[in-house]
């Protein structure tokens, strides 16, 4: 057993031009460690291959060079468990909320007497008892996102994948499904590989943030948040954080333009 | 039943017209020949007040629920295959296409030459006619299956079983839904045609026996009844049923 739950290394994708003539180089290279029970973010700007990144390690698409390994909590379990939260809630609109829930435990060949009670434990726990029966179009964007974020939790995976999972929300509605992610966190902690372009996003979730610069995509910079939990959103010493490495950023930029 | 609103005044008149139009119509001609709408209605009356009617009756409604049953099963897991399956689409698509240009009524006259007088003449020229528009409207829908949700899917390790039960499937029900109707609206005419040709009772044997005897009255009489029929079990089943199977499309009151 290993520390850590995802290790990246040498990681290269390229995507064929528009003009179908050559190639381009998305990722380069590109090494990651993710240790057990963190929570990383990936920031970078729109267009950056953070969602390819995603999308690979999800094993939806794949690369050209380089190793992706996602080590299961149990090791005899060759196959890691992988909750995904995608920027829309991707549930399925035909089945009621809870079996959208039950949908993700079947493919995990949960065996079926556990249902209930996952159903259970996590819709509470993302604030949604009550709203078993109910179908997905029935509920608002966030309540949709929150059936997402219970689906990807009840399979207890070994990393939850989050590709900007509030870019969809009104900003009222993001900030306080920000809060309560953290709360049900207290909870339920997997390994979390968070993908966003809000820098004040990732300093307020995050332990650990990764800056991720454009075309190729590469981390230019590692910087742990320690600020302890539980965090306020209006902390000055985030608002720091966040000031420096905007600075940071143009600075990287700059260079990367000129 | 809603109150009258003005708003459906225009088809209310438009009906009063009709009857008008038929009635005046009917004052030159035999009522044999042109019925009035009063006529029409005495003489479905008395058809429907022997036995045998019903009998008839069943006798066609028995085919053409066979025929429309096997055109959905067989057009919707030709569709949903040649869908899933790029090399299977190539291979059936200039298939689906000779079938769906090869005339009709050559359906017709070969299924009494091959199978005689009997059920399979009639029931076998419907499913030929209907599958391969229930084919082509499932193939379509797979081309819209929502990627994304095959991807999600796939990260959560859907099996294939699972996939289809619960993603494809559910995805397509609006185009089997749609083929279901036009393919019931086109079962029963074929099927009509057909017994014409290559039965020895049914609704459309009545049709060609009262055409033989030069009855337009009787003709007409088993066409509207027959049509009657069909319009209300479109109402009564079908659209309620369609309207149970996609009710969680009902979206929060805003």
């Amino acid at each position: 057993m290993t520390s850590q739950a995802v290790v990246i290394e040498g990681l290269g994708k390229k995507f064929p031009t528009p003009s179908g003539l050559g190639e381009f180089t998305v990722i380069d290279s590109l090494s990651l460690q993710i240790a057990r029970g963190s929570f990383a973010s990936i920031v970078g700007p729109s267009g950056c291959g953070k969602s390819t990144l995603l999308n690979i390690i999800a094993g939806i698409e794949p690369h050209d060079s380089g190793e992706v390994r996602i080590a299961s909590e149990d090791g005899a379990n060759p196959r890691a468990r992988i909750g995904y939260v995608f920027q829309s809630p991707r549930l399925l609109n035909w089945l009621t909320v809870e079996d959208n829930i039950k949908f993700a435990l079947e493919a995990q060949s949960i065996g079926r007497g556990d249902w209930g009670e996952r159903v259970r434990k996590y819709l509470d726990m993302v604030g949604l008892a009550g709203q078993e029966r109910n179908f997905p179009l029935k509920l608002s964007g966030g309540m949709q996102q929150r059936v997402a974020i219970a689906r990807a939790l009840a399979i207890e995976p070994d990393i939850l994948l989050m590709d900007e999972p509030f870019s969809h929300l009104d900003e009222i509605t993001a900030r306080k499904m920000r809060v309560d992610l953290m709360r049900i966190l207290e909870r339920a902690r997997p390994t979390i590989l968070f993908v966003t372009h809000s820098l004040r996003e990732a300093v307020f979730l995050s332990e650990e943030v990764y800056m991720m610069s454009i075309k190729p995509a590469r981390i230019f910079k590692h910087l742990r948040v320690e600020v302890p939990r539980p965090r306020e959103p209006e902390d000055p010493r985030l608002f720091d954080l966040e000031k420096d490495l905007v600075k940071e950023f143009f600075a990287v930029l700059e260079q990367d333009n000129r | 039943m809603k109150s009258f609103t003005p708003e459906k005044l225009p088809s209310f008149l438009s009906a009063i017209g009709l009857l008008l139009l038929w009635k005046a119509l009917s004052l030159f001609f035999l009522p044999t020949f042109l019925p009035s709408p009063l006529e029409l209605l005495n003489t479905i009356v008395s058809i429907f007040s022997t036995a045998s009617a019903y009998l008839v009756i069943g006798k066609t409604l028995q085919r053409v629920f066979a025929g429309l049953i096997f055109s959905m099963l067989i057009g919707s897991s030709v569709g949903l295959i040649m869908g899933l399956r790029r090399s299977v689409g190539t291979f059936f698509d200039s298939w689906i296409m000779v079938l769906l240009t090869f005339p009709s009524i050559s359906w017709a006259f070969l299924a009494v030459l091959w199978f005689g007088l009997s059920d399979v003449a009639p029931i076998f020229t419907v499913v030929l006619i209907v599958f391969p528009y229930v084919t082509m409207n499932v193939w379509e829908g797979t081309k819209a299956l929502d990627p994304e949700l095959t991807d999600m899917a796939t990260v959560f390790r859907a099996n294939r079983f699972l996939l289809l039960r619960k993603v494809f499937i559910p995805q397509l029900m609006p185009y089997v839904f749609s083929s279901l109707r036009i393919s019931f609206a086109l079962s029963w005419k074929i099927a009509l045609v057909s017994e014409a040709f290559g039965a020895s009772r049914g609704v459309g044997k009545e049709l060609l026996y009262w055409f033989q005897g030069t009855r337009a009255d009787m003709m007409l009489a088993w066409g509207a009844s027959f049509m009657a029929l069909m319009v209300l079990i479109d109402a009564l089943i079908l659209r309620p049923w369609e309207n149970r199977v996609f009710s969680w499309r009902q979206t929060a009151a805003t």
